[in-house]
């Protein structure tokens, strides 16, 4: 099968948004991959919402550029969208509601009609908008009746009937009318269990796989799921999630908790993460554990809140006064979020350092199917290392004098839970001697200074990952090079360029921050290569980085910085 | 159990000037967690940045050394990982009414269990004697040469109005009395506030301990202290500049962390792993 794009569009208010999730949902179940993209503007209601689902065979995590079918639920969609229909797209709405006039293949469902002959609110749309898509599609109508019936279990089968009878509703205008129409993009088959998830559930779930026992946050799109995914899992996790007052008590929260000796996480966007930093140099100077999720959003300031982009990388690499480590990590999809971010919370324990995971708007909020058999896998290899913390068996090892920041080679002090009988310490903002107190003089703050730097070396040693390189690196004239979400995007370019003959590299760094210099620079040692930077962002911030610890300076770029992600498409054409 | 000693809990030599408040209110603490039974093991502090925060260094505990204003959410967090733990945040005026106001009004919503102990001289003293948020308004200090504009705010109204359960005032001159409010706030079972009146004897030359002995008195044995509109009335006090010394209001509230069921058994920092991921993961198919 080819790919297809579903899209629903309608006026923000309306359960756009729970009926794509609903789509995607059926894809899945029907054995299908799939990847979904919210458009929506800052606002509750008025404006416009919209929900595309990609749908494909195998895995899936960019947008098509074509949308294949079209649901108007008001005119503003066909308006927005018209221009990514092809001659054979389809486009569903309700000639009784709006008229267009354009020649284009229209499957008309009287909206209007059936929601007053079935007394339905204006919301139950969207279940006939279902109803008749799946129709349409030659999908599964069971599986759909299913998922409305789960969703609305604890309502009782009177709403749940109400329900179905938009579904078959809309299934039959297409039955009646569209029969030559129907096009068997989601004809069900089999295929292994998949999750529908955001990256943001990504990230939730693997800070519950990872044992983090402290969420706290402040609500901040797009990085809010994560505290109602959170919250919402509470009691059945055992974790406790806290919206606290403001992002600075947000983090001064979370270092609380970490330092009695629980994993511990918070989560924002970039305004967000402002308001933290200076507790990300109190969290680094005292050596607590900490792992911290950025959404980013366009920005500055307020910025453009529900869209996407990759702005606040060196504000993160560099985030904090004074000098001292921190590891960043950028998942380029949810698989990598759930590994990543399991891993976060090691490398916090095992430095006693920050770990900033990198999301967007663009992975934290669109859905993509993971595997459930790859989620099982990782659940069984994972294993929970908390470093040199030092624990009820050898807590009696114990030396007179516990030393809290103890010159070490790796850097790393041993750890000890506050409560643990007969010692004590202070973690302390200040500069301070081994045992914790403050200090002015100048060996012991070398000394500290030389230590916590260490701990970056070690971790290059130990646990930082060179970036993937997809592709022949020594066969490829252009090479991609870029971070994070963009991920799927280019390596769906890198295809769509096979087709035209072309071999291309991509050197995709996740871990960000620090890496190894000369091992990296290694990679851009190669002669006669056109090596091209794509960011989501004006500056080409990767780049800038690149060049300032390597000297390596890429001149070509593709940067977008309209809130959009980069298209596979926009690759392609820079390559000719 | 053998009893803890001042020596226990005593680390470095204070560095505070000679007749500072602070002395007393740095022995207070000591006797009190000695009184209260617990040991340099069993107790933790969270330090602000200040004169006061300084004591850091002079006070063997389990403790974070937090930045300026942000004590409250740091001794919030110990709470949640280990309520089992008695938590007190020892804070100046300026570090929890001002820079960390936000914190403090949201910290009394919550009644989380923590004892705060406030430092109270009106002024800025280790950046060299600046206005602090409790000084009167028209005070003058190098950050005001010609006097404070803002009035002051009122440290007890505040807290009482804004949730707290457990609101008291004493006074650094009257070292017993200190003691006893710490005891106090600390068994209190609820956020508990002690706002202790300091003279600053290098860089307030108007609150001086002459100035307090004037003014304050010690609520007698009638006082309603569990009466929210009898504790607020007496609160305003404070605004005719007479200080009422004693537990102001208490009442008996559901603590934070008595409200999360989650930790009802067993402490966050104890509890057995949660691997039962299934139940997550399922609702995503």
């Amino acid at each position: 099968m080819t790919d297809f794009t579903w899209m629903i569009g309608g006026e923000a208010g309306f359960g756009i948004m729970t009926t794509g999730l609903v789509f995607s949902k059926i894809a899945t179940r029907s054995g299908y991959h799939i990847f979904d993209y919210v458009e929506y503007p800052s606002l509750i209601r008025g404006g416009h919402n919209a929900y595309e689902v990609h749908i494909f065979d195998s895995e899936v995590s960019h947008l098509s550029p074509n949308i294949d079918v079209l649901v108007c639920l008001n005119k503003e969609t066909y308006e927005k969208h018209k221009a990514r229909l092809t001659s054979s797209s389809l486009v569903m709405f309700d000639e009784n509601e709006f008229e267009i006039k354009e020649e284009i293949n229209k499957v008309i469902v009287p909206f209007k009609k059936i929601l007053s002959d079935f007394k339905g609110q204006p919301i139950m749309k969207n279940t006939i908008a279902l109803g008749a898509s799946i129709g349409l599609l030659g999908g599964d109508v069971d599986g759909l009746i299913k998922i409305i019936t789960e969703q609305f279990s604890k309502k009782g089968d009177e709403v749940i009937n109400f329900n179905k009878q938009f579904i078959q509703a809309g299934f039959d205008v297409i039955k009646k009318n569209y029969l030559e129409k129907i096009v068997n993009y989601l004809i069900k088959k089999a295929g292994e269990e998949k999750l529908v998830m955001t990256g943001n559930d990504a990230f939730s779930l693997g800070s519950v796989i990872a044992d983090a026992r402290v969420y706290v946050a402040y609500p901040m799109t797009p990085s809010s799921t994560v505290l109602t995914d959170l919250a919402a899992w509470q009691e059945k996790t055992g974790m406790v999630a806290r919206h606290a007052e403001d992002e600075i008590s947000v983090i001064n929260t979370a270092i609380g908790s970490s330092f009695a000796g629980v994993r511990s996480a918070v989560g924002t966007s970039g305004g967000g993460f402002a308001l933290m930093v200076e507790s990300i140099s109190f969290a680094g100077i005292t050596e607590i554990p900490l792992v911290v999720f950025i959404a980013q959003r366009p920005g500055p300031a307020t910025g453009m809140p529900t869209w996407t982009e990759q702005g606040d990388l060196l504000f993160s690499v560099f985030s904090g006064h004074g000098e001292f480590p921190k590891i960043v990590l950028a998942p380029g999809d949810n698989e990598e979020m759930i590994e990543l971010t399991a891993k976060a919370y090691n490398l916090a324990d095992v430095y006693q350092m920050q770990v900033i995971v990198m999301s967007d708007m663009y992975l934290s909020e669109s859905h993509k199917s993971v595997s459930k058999k790859f989620i099982d896998e990782f659940v069984e290899t994972y294993k929970i290392n908390r470093g040199k913390l030092i624990d009820k068996k050898s807590e009696a090892n114990l030396k007179s004098k516990y030393l809290r920041y103890k010159i070490t080679d790796d850097g790393i002090s041993p750890r000890l839970v506050p409560g643990t009988p007969g010692h004590f310490y202070q973690a302390n903002s200040y500069e301070h001697v081994e045992d914790g107190h403050t200090t002015e003089e100048a060996n012991p703050r070398i000394d500290q200074v030389d230590k916590r730097a260490r701990k970056w070396k070690t971790y290059l040693n130990q646990d930082f990952v060179m970036p993937k390189v997809y592709g022949n690196l020594e066969k490829s004239e252009a090479v991609f090079v870029s971070w994070g979400s963009t991920k799927g995007i280019v390596l769906q370019a890198q295809k769509l360029l096979k087709t035209k003959g072309i071999d291309s590299a991509f050197i995709h760094f996740n871990h960000l921050y620090p890496f190894d210099k000369e091992k990296v620079t290694a990679l851009f040692s190669r002669q006669n290569k056109k090596y091209i930077l794509l960011e989501n962002n004006s500056w080409g911030q990767f780049g800038k980085l690149l060049a300032m610890e390597t000297g390596v300076e890429i001149k070509e770029k593709i940067l977008r910085y309209d809130g959009r992600s980069i298209t596979a498409e926009e690759v392609v054409a820079r390559i000719k | 159990m053998i009893a803890s000693t001042i020596q226990d809990f005593s680390g470095y030599n204070p560095t505070w000037c000679p007749g500072c408040g602070d002395w007393g209110i740095g022995v207070a603490i000591k006797q009190a967690l000695i009184q209260l039974g617990l040991s340099p093991s069993t107790v933790a502090a969270v330090f602000g940045i200040g004169c006061s925060g300084n004591m850091n260094d002079f006070l063997n505990v389990y403790a974070i050394h937090s930045l300026h204003g942000r004590a409250i959410p740091n001794a919030i967090g110990i709470k949640i990982a280990n309520h089992k733990m008695p938590v007190i945040a020892i804070v100046g005026d300026g570090d929890c009414y001002g820079e960390g106001g936000n914190h403090l009004v949201h910290a009394c919503r919550g009644n989380h269990d923590i004892t705060i102990i406030v430092h109270d001289n009106s002024v800025y003293g280790l950046t060299t004697g600046q206005v602090a948020p409790t000084a009167q308004k028209g005070f003058k200090s190098k950050s005001t040469p010609n006097g404070i504009l803002e009035t002051p705010i009122n440290p007890l109204s505040l807290t009482i109005t804004s949730g707290a359960t457990f609101v008291a005032q004493s006074f650094a001159g009257d070292a017993l009395h200190v003691v006893s409010m710490i005891k106090a706030g600390i068994e209190h079972k609820g956020f508990s506030v002690i706002n202790i009146l300091q003279p600053c004897v290098t860089f307030n030359k108007i609150n001086t301990y002459q100035y307090y002995l004037q003014r304050v008195y010690k609520l007698d044995e009638n006082y309603k202290k569990n009466d929210f509109k009898t504790a607020v009335e007496k609160s305003l006090e404070v605004s005719e500049e007479k200080f009422p010394l004693g537990v102001i209001y208490q009442v008996k509230k559901p603590t934070f962390t008595d409200q999360i069921p989650q930790i009802m058994e067993t402490t966050l920092v104890n509890k057995k792993r949660f691997i039962d991921f299934e139940k997550i993961i399922k609702p995503f198919i």
